[in-house]
């Protein structure tokens, strides 16, 4: 038992450069290409555009969101329990938008996106005002937000769905960019939805690589005392981090519903698992201070192929649950290994 | 009840000159707001209710059904202890209940030895998450996060979408049984609870585990063993949701494998609502006991009133909220004052 890694503190390992193989999102690419090889020599169909490509493209789209809602919060080290329930407070906001005033598709969005926002944003004041476990407070929002968003549905709707959808969502379902020709050109069969979750992931990794907001977040998760002694209002910043996972959750809720293909009460259930599944397979940390939001994508897009993989070879879903979860146990004992391995190298002797 | 690192539990001080002191400690104390608020909305029920809540029956079933959730939540308060969380309790107790059911039914094992076995199941889980914890130093959220999926995966594997039961007269008749008025359910699951702050208050094992939940670092300068603590708590956490599942079997008389899905949040509920830190280091066996009393009677409420089922879970989120806000006001005045 290795009792001093806990208790002795870290030395100062020189700067050198890691190995190829010790960079964890390679891994991540060849585990990828490994699993959508092993599936196509077991089931040819995995390669088929209609049947499973562009399906897998949409739901890898909105689960990317999903973690990245997670991410926006494991930065300061925090987590966000309540990430499904935002993401159904947010639908049901788009579609009472819709079904009471009329909105268009972009403004019953943007309510929904504001709706997400505010609750993040709430969820963070709460925890910075209080100095509470993130986790608590989320779990407690969590908590009362089931119990909300069913009884609005249940007294803004028939049942737990608006009838509805806005003009032009249910094209972000069915329709891939092959459908639009310009000439004879037509684009490639990707769903519409890509390029949004496209845009979300390019602007949080934009965010923590180069804002100042975003680097901040990062410095106050890493050591919030020493960040708060440098100048950088750690109470703001931890608002802005869970007010963007809120905006994230919304997102998120807003595609799957066009997925879906209804604002419903059910949006947003199993969201807990693959937003945490998705960026601690991609290497980001839970103690904050680190993201990487490619490793997310990466980390979706395997639990995806998994699924997707698992369901063409007609497991039924409770297995598929066993063995993503022993996928996630091996995958993380790796990565352990990789970090010890890479350590003992960068180490001269 | 409280037991933290710094203080023991203060028997000695009952001197007559230390009373008023005592007195108004005794008072601010967490488990003495949970007492109240416990009695306070008892007794508001009972009014209400033209003292149907006092009628045999409800009484009965109120205790019958406190007992899982009592033991659920101090399930996850012994991880807790060591500032770790245990995200599997709810599905282990639904794969305990099915794996002794199908003992009883498909492999023909008497019940005393399926109960046995189902325990024992649960404290092994529970050790193999403590191991995982210790030897890949991974986060014990992920760790359980991980194992929680998987034996999701083969508590539906137990019997697929079926149901178990008729599996065991007696222990049927043990869930409806009463002693002194009381069920035996919830007498079994007080029990367990004694047992649960008898280890932490009195034995060295359980010291041992709150100061390595307290300060691992202070604990290990002091000849603790931080990994021993680590998979200890988790194996406890398994064999306490090993017995949930054995008067899950009791008191429900047949089981599926939706067993232990609406577990998770209330396990987290009982110790927050409690008093329990998250960071480690205290326990409040009485206080998570108490805290799942009052959710009870959020849930006897809606049933009796026929409320919709849903703002039980608004109104326990507010309570856990507001249990937090006033925890962190309360420390922010003790301090101001001092």
């Amino acid at each position: 038992m290795k009792q001093e890694d806990t208790t002795t503190p870290e030395q100062p390992r020189p700067p050198a450069r890691l190995p190829l193989w010790a960079n964890p999102r390679i891994g991540l690419v060849v585990l990828l290409i490994a699993l959508i090889a092993l599936f196509t020599t077991l089931r040819p169909a995995f390669l088929n555009t209609q049947l499973t490509l562009v399906p897998m493209q949409a739901d890898i789209s909105v689960y990317a969101v999903v973690g990245l809602s997670q991410l926006a919060v494991l930065s300061l080290g925090h987590m966000n329990m309540a990430v499904g329930r935002m993401a159904a407070m947010s639908a049901f906001a788009s579609g009472l938008l819709h079904d009471r005033l009329d909105a268009p598709l972009i403004l019953a969005l943007a309510g929904g996106l504001a709706m997400g926002a505010l609750l993040g944003a709430l969820a963070g004041l709460i925890i910075s005002r209080t100095g509470v476990n993130s986790f608590v407070v989320t779990l407690a929002l969590d908590f009362a937000l089931i119990g909300l968003v069913s009884l609005l549905y249940a007294s803004f709707t028939d049942g737990v769905a608006f009838n509805g959808l806005p003009a032009g969502m249910s094209a972000l379902r069915t329709d891939t960019f092959a459908d639009y020709c310009a000439g004879d050109v037509c684009g490639p069969e990707i769903p519409l939805l890509a390029p949004i979750a496209l845009v979300a992931v390019l602007v949080v990794g934009l965010l923590f690589r180069w804002s100042r907001t975003g680097r901040e977040v990062l410095m106050a998760g890493s050591n919030a005392k020493a960040a708060e002694l440098s100048g950088i209002p750690v109470r703001l910043r931890t608002i802005q981090a869970h007010a963007l996972s809120g905006l994230l959750a919304g997102l998120a809720g807003f595609l799957l519903s066009a997925n879906n293909g209804a604002f419903s009460a059910g949006v947003g259930d199993g969201f807990l698992l693959p937003s945490f599944l998705a960026p601690v397979l991609g290497g980001t940390l839970l103690v904050g201070g680190a993201v990487s939001v490619l490793g997310t994508v990466l980390g979706t897009a395997i639990t995806q192929v998994i699924y997707k993989g698992l369901n063409l070879l007609q497991f039924q879903v409770d297995e598929l649950k066993l063995y993503i979860g022993l996928v996630l146990l091996a995958a993380l004992s790796l990565d352990r290994l990789r970090h010890v391995l890479a350590e003992r190298r960068g180490v001269p002797a | 009840m409280t037991s933290t690192v710094e203080s023991t539990p203060t028997r000695a001080a009952t001197t007559p000159a230390a009373a008023p002191s005592r007195l108004r400690r005794t008072v601010r104390t967490s488990e003495f707001t949970l007492v109240a608020l416990a009695v306070i909305g008892f007794v508001a029920l009972t009014l209400t209710t033209d003292g149907n809540m006092l009628s045999a029956g409800t009484l009965a079933a109120f205790f019958r059904f406190l007992a899982v959730p009592m033991i659920i939540g101090l399930a996850q308060m012994v991880v807790l202890a060591i500032g770790q969380m245990n995200l599997s309790v709810g599905v282990l107790t639904g794969f305990c209940a099915m794996v002794a059911a199908w003992a009883m039914l498909e492999a023909g094992l008497p019940a005393p030895l399926a109960v046995a076995g189902a325990m024992l199941l649960g404290a092994a889980v529970g050790l193999g998450n403590g191991l995982l914890v210790v030897f890949t130093r991974i986060n014990a959220f992920i760790v359980t996060l991980a194992t929680m999926t998987i034996i999701d995966g083969l508590r539906y594997g137990v019997n697929g979408p079926g149901t178990y039961q008729d599996y065991s007269a007696g222990l049927e008749e043990l869930g409806q049984a009463s002693l002194f008025g009381l069920p035996v359910v919830f007498l079994i699951a007080c029990a367990v609870a004694a047992m649960v702050w008898f280890f932490f208050a009195r034995t060295v094992p359980g010291r041992h585990l709150l100061a390595s939940g307290g300060s691992p670092f202070a604990a290990r300068l002091s000849g603790v063993s931080n990994d021993r603590s680590i998979v200890l708590a988790h194996a406890l956490s398994g064999l306490l949701a090993g017995v949930a599942a054995v008067l899950t079997l009791a008191q429900s008389g047949s089981v599926n494998a939706t067993i232990g899905d609406d577990l998770l949040l209330p396990s987290f509920a009982a110790p927050i609502i409690g008093g329990v830190a998250l960071a480690g280091g205290v326990v409040s066996v009485l206080g998570t006991s108490l805290a799942a009393f009052i959710v009870r009677l959020v849930d006897v409420a809606q049933a009796q009133f026929a409320i919709n089922r849903r703002w039980v879970d608004l109104i326990v989120g507010a309570v856990v909220l507001g249990v937090v806000l006033s925890g962190a006001i309360r420390t922010k005045l003790s301090r101001r004052s001092s």
